[in-house]
Formats: C-alpha cells, structure tokens, sequence
C-alpha cells in the first residue's frame, strides 16, 4: 500500500515537472534539427561559382545594376565577390579569408577590413546572402508556430546570434516552407529590437554537386527591402552556378588585385 | 581708541540721518557686489564644469601619453608596455589617488542611416569610480562597457546616428600601419551631453580600441594620473618633476607643450625620429583650446566690473561732496569744539565703509540668493550657449571665500573713493565752514 503510494507520487511529479521538459526540450531539438536541414539542403561541401546580378534601388536615385562573380570553398569557409560591371566597379571585390572580410578597391589599390554588416556593393545586400547557409552554427532557435505565408505553410521561428559570432543580423525571424525545407521569408532585427530588412525568397533552383553526389538548393532570386530606408530596396538573381572545383589558389589577395590590372 | 569709536558713532549716526541718500548708495553697491557675486559664480561654475568634464571625458590631472612612430612620418598616440611606465610613476608621485590608462583614437561611427567623425576612447569601467559618477546615463547601462564590442555614445550623436540602445554601429579607423580597420560595436548606454567635448567623444571598451588599431595587449594610450584634491592646484609642479623621473628611467620625453594630443599629430609627424616618446600633460594642456573661452568669460567681467564699480565709485565722490557741502557748518563747529582734522577725515571715511559694509553684505547675500534659484531651477540652456558653458545646464558655484572677496574689495572701494572728499573736508579752516551759508 506504501509502496504503491510513492510510486504515485513519484508518478505525478515525473508527469507535472519531466515530462514537459522532455517535451520542451524535443521543440528545441526539432528547431535545430530544421535548422539543420535547412542549411544542409544548401551546402555542397566543396567549391562553387556563379554569377549574379544585383539591382539597387535607392530613394531619389538611379537605380544601379551590378554583376559579379560569387567565388566561395565549403572547407575553410573562403569567399570571393568580384565585380565585373559596371564599369566604375569593374575590379572592385571582396575576400573572406580567416574569417576576416576584406574589400579591395583599384582605384585605390588598397585593402579595407570590413565587419559582417558591410553593404555589398552599397546595396542593401550582405556577404552572408551570397555565401553557404548557416544558420544551425550561428544562430538558436526558438519557435513561433506555424503560419500560412501566401499559399505555404510555414515554420516560424526567431534565430539568436551565439556570442562571439561576427553577425550581419543579430535576430532574425525565419519563415520556413514546411514541406520543401526552403526559406521563404526573413525580418532581420538589431539586438535593440528595430527591424532593420525583411528578405524574400521567391526562387529556389537545384544544381548538382560533384563534392556532395547529390542535388544542392540555392535561392535564385532574392529581395531584400530596407525596413530603416524604407523606398531603398535590392534585387539579387543567382546565375551559371558551377559546383567544380575551383583553383587552389584562387582566394588569395594577389588573384583579386590581378583581376584589375 | 574713544576717539575712533566715537568717531564711528557719528559717522553712523549721519548714516542714519540721511535715509534716502544712504539707502540709494547702498542700493547700488549692493548691486554691484550682487553682480560681481553672479559673474564670478558663472565664471567659477564654467571652470568648475570644464575641470570636471575634461577630467572625465578626456583627461586626468596629470598625463603620461605619448607617441609611437613606424617609421619617422607616422606616429600613433600609443605607450607601449605601459606597466612599466606605471610603475616609475607610481614610484614618484605620492600626491596620486590612483591612475587608470585609456585608448586613444579617431573613428568614422557608421549606423544604418548616418555617420559621424568622432574621438574614440577605450576605457576600463570597472576601473574608472569618477567616470560613473560624473557621466549622466539616460538609457541602458554604463557597467555593460565592461563587455566586448560595445559602445556609449552622447545624445547629440544618438539624435545624428538615429539609433538607440542596442543597435550597432561600425567604426572605421586607419591602424597605425595605415590599413582601414572596421569593427561593429554594440551601443549600451547613452549619456547626457556634456558641452562641446561630448560631441567628439565616444567610450568603447579598452580591448576596442586595441583591437580597432591592432595594437598589442601592453600598449594603451594614456596613462591618466587622478591626484588627492589638495594637491590638484600643484598641477604644473608635478608633471615638470615626472618628466625628470620618466627622463631618468631612460624614457624619451617630448618637450612641454601645452596643447591636447591631437593637436599634436603634425608636429610630431615631421620630426625625424622612430620608436616611443612620451608626453606628460595636464589636463588644462589636454583642454587649452577651451580654456580660451574661460579667458574671455573672465575678461567681459573685469569690464563689466570695472565700469560698474567706475560707475559706483563716482556716485560715491559726489555724494561725499554734497554731503561735505551740505554739512559744511557742521564740520566747522565740530573742529571748533576741538575736533582734529584727523577726526574730521575718518568720520567721512568711516561713513563710507559703513555703507561699504552694509552694502556689500546685502548684495553678497542677495547674489547667493538669486545663484542658488537658478541653479535649482536647472535652467536649461540652448545648444549654442552649452558648447560654452560645458553643460547642458546653467550652473553657478558660489563659494564662500569669493563671497569674501568681492565684499572686502568693493568695500575697500568705496572706502578709499571717499578719501579725497574727507580729506578736503579735514582741510576747511574752522571759521569760514561756521559761517557757510549753502
């Protein structure tokens, strides 16, 4: 009689404080997972290049259209931005090394540090746009639920920034396509809570990956409107993605500086 | 000695005879010694502000600074190995309360819609007591300085940015090996402004500045000494003897110059050496472009002084004649009763200093008055007028020992203004004043 006692109580308690843990723990564990997928889908863990245009529309200006070549190595996380037009940017470009973002400007001839916020190009675009996801290692999640987004059903959930990581965003709010494991839509905050973009993902496309055996997702097209500036907007379209691998050399200051000589 | 107190007596006694005219005389020394009163606590509150702002924001009492050069064309305000410096200064300058080190630097601050030019200073909160205590936070937190990458900025620059406590902003450098450097800092408190200085002055964490110019871990860029309040007026006398010490433990040593370090910058780019120099400051050196300000406050008092006490000083003769006139007969039969010249000369003197006293004593008293309303109305003045002032606010320091001065100089005054007309006095031969008729 005693002994069935205790194992009642210790029953209830399992079930009033455990349990929910356990269940809790598992949401988190789903939002990494996800997360994890959702990065997965895209990287090809080896070498990749494409072309892409970008289109800056700005408040009272002209608007500007660029084209660049995106250069970047899975295995030391190396990254290239070369501009080929127009002409006043021809050579302009910008190097990931040693987690080290650098710009390099002929005119000039000379090499900038730069931080994860910098505008590629002047446009509302960031580095990280162009580069592998990676979300799972930058960033925890934490779940909103579920929403409909148009005609899709998505995952919501918030992103922190993990201390120590240089972050173009901080925050980011992710909608996820629940079905295609594709990223839809994001808002990306300041730690102070003020929006600063909101992006959309309107295309995604699949290339086949010699590195990885298998098809890798990338987004085709991508908008990014500045929440700050608000007329201020980029258009980014992925172009001749080519997953071969790429000269050993290649991510080196020497190479961008000779590609405006 | 019975002779003195009776002539007092009688002196005050005519005083009291001549109600109006004392009353009106009184009134405008009074007035006088309110201004002065004013005029010096506005003068000593500017001063008192300047000390206090340049001691928080810029400087300390005394500073060990310096430059490093890369090669001769190049400097950087950088010591390096500063714990060494900071034990030969330790060593040598008991008048010390205690010393903190910062980093020195000029940045572009970058927010999302606007940027700025503006000094960036590396500072170690948890070792700096004044700086907390001086600096007035209006959002987040002063203590969050002690984390990596983060920022305080003043309001003026927060309105220009447009951001707010926890944004980020990126500041943009030149190292000293002449690379671009940027780094994004998260911003953590915002403080009220602090007349100009606060303009041109953001606080990051001392790593910040290291890692923003590539310096190593033992460099800093000044090492600012806080000395004990009685010792702060030998300001002069103590960086002259730390600049024997530092020559004496083999240090290089820059020539006294009395201007703050980044005015320094082209001077020191074209002399032909490499290597370190130091540079021992005050903080009046650190803030001698403002003190320009403090002299022409100065100098509009003395004007304003020396015409109102002109002013005074003629109102007094005059009366002191008319009163001479007027009593004429008076003094005549006083000498003839036996009443020596001498007599005669500290009567009116005395006349004089009673209204000097009284007069003085009121306005003194009524200056105080009306500098202790206006600084608990905290007025607050437009920005125009902060950038001379130091403050956002308008602050007047009465102290005692000013209060004494301005009574006994206005006092001694208007004494002495009375001298000639007594002295004419004493001279009238005692018949021709008994049969005066006026």
């Amino acid at each position: 009689m005693q002994r069935n006692r205790i194992a009642h109580v210790a029953a209830a308690l399992l079930t009033t404080f455990v349990v929910p843990g356990i269940a809790q723990a598992a949401t988190k564990q789903e939002m990494v997972d996800l997360l994890k997928a959702v990065d997965n889908r895209q990287r090809n863990q080896g070498d990749w290049r494409s072309v892409v245009y970008m289109e800056q529309k700005q408040k009272n200006k002209v608007d500007v259209a660029y084209e660049a070549l995106v250069f970047r190595r899975s295995q030391d996380q190396k990254f290239i931005i070369l501009f080929t037009k127009p002409k006043a940017s021809q050579g302009q470009g910008y190097l990931r090394i040693d987690k080290n973002l650098w710009f390099y400007d002929p005119s000039v001839g000379k090499w900038e540090r730069r931080t994860e916020r910098e505008r590629i190009g002047g446009t509302n675009s960031r580095r990280s746009d162009f580069d592998e996801s990676r979300l799972a290692e930058e960033y925890d999640p934490e779940d909103n639920g579920v929403a409909k987004l148009g005609v899709y059903t998505a995952q919501v959930m918030t992103l922190k920034g993990k201390p120590g990581i240089d972050l173009a965003f901080p925050v980011i709010k992710l909608w996820v396509d629940k079905e295609t494991k594709n990223v839809l839509k994001r808002q990306e905050f300041a730690l102070s809570g003020r929006l600063l973009r909101t992006s959309y993902y309107p295309k995604w496309k699949k290339a086949y990956s010699e590195s990885r055996k298998t098809e890798v997702w990338f987004p085709e097209e991508m908008r990014f409107y500045d929440e700050v500036e608000k007329a201020n907007s980029t258009l980014i379209l992925v172009r001749s993605v080519d997953m071969k691998p790429l000269e050993p050399n290649l991510f080196t200051k020497a190479w961008l500086e000779s590609k405006s000589r | 000695m019975t002779n003195l107190i009776l002539d007092f007596r009688i002196a005050l006694r005519s005083l009291f005879q001549h109600r109006r005219r004392t009353f009106f005389l009184m009134a405008a020394i009074a007035s006088v010694t309110g201004l002065m009163v004013l005029l010096n606590a506005l003068s000593t509150g500017i001063s008192e502000t300047m000390i206090r702002t340049a001691t928080t924001l810029s400087s300390g009492h005394v500073n060990v600074g310096g430059f490093y050069k890369v090669t001769s064309s190049q400097c950087a305000p950088v010591v390096t190995d500063f714990a060494k410096v900071v034990k030969v200064v330790e060593g040598n300058v008991p008048e010390m309360q205690y010393w903190t080190h910062r980093g020195r630097g000029w940045a572009k601050i970058v927010s999302d819609t606007g940027s700025l030019q503006a000094g960036v200073t590396g500072i170690d909160i948890k070792k700096e007591p004044d700086f907390k205590r001086v600096v007035n936070v209006v959002s987040g937190s002063i203590e969050d300085l002690a984390q990596p990458k983060t920022i305080m900025l003043f309001q003026s620059q927060v309105e220009r940015l447009k951001v707010r406590v926890g944004d980020a902003v990126t500041l943009s450098a030149q190292t000293n090996r002449g690379t671009a450097n940027t780094m994004d800092c998260r911003i953590v408190a915002i403080a009220k402004d602090m007349g100009i200085m606060s303009k041109f002055s953001t606080f990051v964490p001392v790593e910040a500045t290291r890692a923003l110019y590539q310096l190593r871990p033992d460099t800093t860029g000044v090492i600012q000494l806080y000395l004990k309040p009685r010792y702060v007026s030998d300001l002069n006398e103590i960086a002259a003897r730390l600049r024997k010490t530092l020559e004496q433990a083999d240090y290089r040593v820059m020539d006294p110059d009395a201007n703050p370090f980044w005015m320094k910058f082209q001077s020191v780019n074209r002399e032909d050496w490499t290597g370190q120099k130091l540079d021992v400051t005050t903080w009046e050196d650190e803030s001698s472009f403002l003190t320009k300000t403090l002299m022409i406050v100065d100098g509009l008092r003395v004007v304003l002084l020396i015409i109102l006490i002109a002013i005074v000083v003629t109102g007094i003769m005059n009366t002191m004649w008319i009163a001479i006139r007027e009593r004429t007969r008076e003094i005549g039969t006083l000498r003839a009763i036996g009443m020596q010249r001498w007599g005669v000369l500290r009567v009116f003197l005395f006349e004089s200093f009673q209204m000097g006293v009284l007069g003085t004593f009121a306005g003194a008293l009524g200056g105080t008055l009306v500098a202790l309303a206006i600084n608990s109305a905290k007025i607050q003045v437009p920005l125009s007028v902060q950038l001379f002032l130091m403050s956002d606010r308008l602050h007047l320091a009465v102290h005692i020992a000013a209060l004494a001065k301005a009574s006994f100089t206005i006092t001694l005054i208007t004494t002495l203004a009375a001298l000639y007309p007594a002295y004419r006095a004493a001279r009238l031969p005692p018949v021709s004043a008994m049969s005066h008729f006026g």
